[in-house]
């Protein structure tokens, strides 16, 4: 089942285990500059609003209805990670494994194939959580992703647009798969008491104001777009592909409005615009790198040509992405796999 | 039951040992402190049971910190947080009735009526 709680999306699967359970957030950021220089990971500023479409059926575009699911508001050129946590199992001492497919206008975030119904192996295009803790981009790369930027829907700059040549979907497409019942049970015996560590727990505790249709709404879509370059890594799939639950998932389409419109649709002000790379950098904020003992999957095939927003604007001579000037970032904190409720957000 | 501060202290406590047994920086009261914007005294007698819990935005805040169900600190607290005071205003017969008519059911049948989010064709 699919809930949503405190901004997050909570996948559960209570049919397979209590413990199999993923939780997802949107989290708002700042955009790295989109200048082929390579980055290291930028902080969380916090979650995205999150909000059921239905509850704003009457001014939303029939599609979006259609379509179902949650939507959260983007600033036009602004960046976003998802982040994400599993549920953990006590007896076992171990987090329930569970594969996550992600896809911005139906084309893969990590291969650019477009969405394809179960698990792709070859090439993978998914990630497993909790071995991936993080997703910052479109992988492009090995060890590097394009970052996760939003542009109006149908100006062209979306790898939806540039993969398929038309702006159909836009937004995020996520699907979830658990690990199967009897494979997690084999691979993560009960843990005798005794020998528990202590505290070792959970990563999971883990009004409308417009009363006439907006016309506008088509045009509040919005779609991801490549933006700067960063250093991170998807890890390979250390399972079996057998040991995966193809016939549990959970799928959401996660519709991007755009902020300028959100007001009017929801009756909420939208959250702010974050602070620039370069004045969060000037400031000797930190950064982050992740270091994961995992092997890394390749870049996809079909992204690693993909033009980022700044180069489509420089084509169309325009200006897309305001502040986008190198910066040097001063403090970079270096974060090992994840354990408990580590998460990079820095102290601010 | 743990009153509200025996529970933070613990859930603290347990976050820090975890995190320092896997080498990461741990959650010592001043850090925590820090994070959530309090005096490290004042979290302190708040631990040891000799302040109230703070405010709805300081509980929301350290649950945030510790990784922990802001819902389940505030009940500890003996607070609602706000969001559910406005959502119990608006149709306050109706939701004490549903509580009451729930509350010694088992979390199986609570979570038939959890909301799910709707999918739909794409």
């Amino acid at each position: 089942m699919l809930t949503m709680r405190h901004d997050q999306l909570s996948f559960s699967f209570p049919d397979v285990h209590p413990s199999a359970q993923v939780s997802i957030d949107f989290q708002r950021t700042l955009r790295i500059p989109d200048d082929d220089r390579s980055y290291p990971l930028p902080p969380g500023l916090g979650r995205f609003p999150l909000r059921h479409v239905d509850d704003f059926a009457a001014n939303l575009p029939p599609e979006w209805l259609l379509r179902g699911g949650v939507m959260m508001p983007m600033w036009q050129a602004e960046a976003m990670w998802l982040s994400f946590g599993a549920g953990f199992d006590t007896e076992r001492e171990a987090s329930y494994p569970c594969a996550v497919k992600i896809a911005a206008g139906k084309r893969s975030a990590v291969t650019g194939k477009a969405w394809q119904t179960g698990l792709g192996r070859k090439p993978q295009d998914y990630v497993v959580v909790p071995t991936q803790p993080w997703l910052d981009g479109f992988c492009v790369k090995k060890g590097f992703i394009r970052q996760f930027v939003a542009m109006p829907l149908g100006q062209g700059y979306s790898v939806e647009e540039q993969l398929d040549g038309e702006a159909e979907f836009g937004g995020l497409q996520i699907e979830v798969f658990p690990m199967k019942r009897v494979a997690f049970e084999r691979r993560f015996p009960i843990v005798p008491k005794r020998v528990r560590a202590r505290g070792w727990d959970g990563v999971l505790s883990s009004p409308m104001a417009c009363t006439s249709p907006l016309p506008p709404c088509s045009d509040a879509a919005m779609g991801l777009a490549a933006g700067g370059k960063m250093r991170q890594e998807i890890s390979r799939d250390p399972y079996k592909a057998d040991e995966w639950d193809t016939d549990h998932g959970v799928r959401c389409f996660v519709h991007l409005c755009n902020s300028a419109a959100w007001q009017d649709i929801t009756g909420h002000a939208p959250p702010t615009t974050p602070p620039n790379a370069r004045s969060y950098a000037n400031a000797g904020l930190p950064w982050f790198e992740y270091y994961s003992d995992q092997p890394a999957v390749g870049g996809g095939e079909l992204l690693k040509d993909i033009r980022s927003v700044a180069k489509i604007g420089k084509t169309k001579g325009e200006t897309p992405l305001p502040e986008n000037g190198a910066v040097v970032p001063q403090v970079v904190i270096g974060l090992a796999p994840r354990r408990g409720d580590e998460v990079r957000v820095g102290e601010m | 039951m743990d009153t509200f501060g025996q529970y933070l202290r613990s859930r603290r406590e347990a976050k820090d040992a975890t995190a320092r047994a896997a080498g990461l920086p741990g959650l010592s009261l001043r850090k925590v402190a820090g994070l959530v914007d309090l005096e490290p005294s004042y979290l302190s007698k708040i631990e040891r049971g000799q302040q109230p819990p703070p405010s709805e935005r300081s509980i929301i805040a350290l649950a945030e910190a510790l990784g922990e169900d802001p819902d389940v600190l505030l009940a500890l607290a003996g607070k609602v947080s706000s969001d559910l005071q406005a959502a119990i205003l608006k149709r306050p017969a109706l939701f004490a009735e549903l509580i009451r008519e729930l509350k010694d059911q088992p979390d199986h049948a609570v979570l038939r009526i959890v909301r799910e989010v709707r999918d739909g064709t794409w």
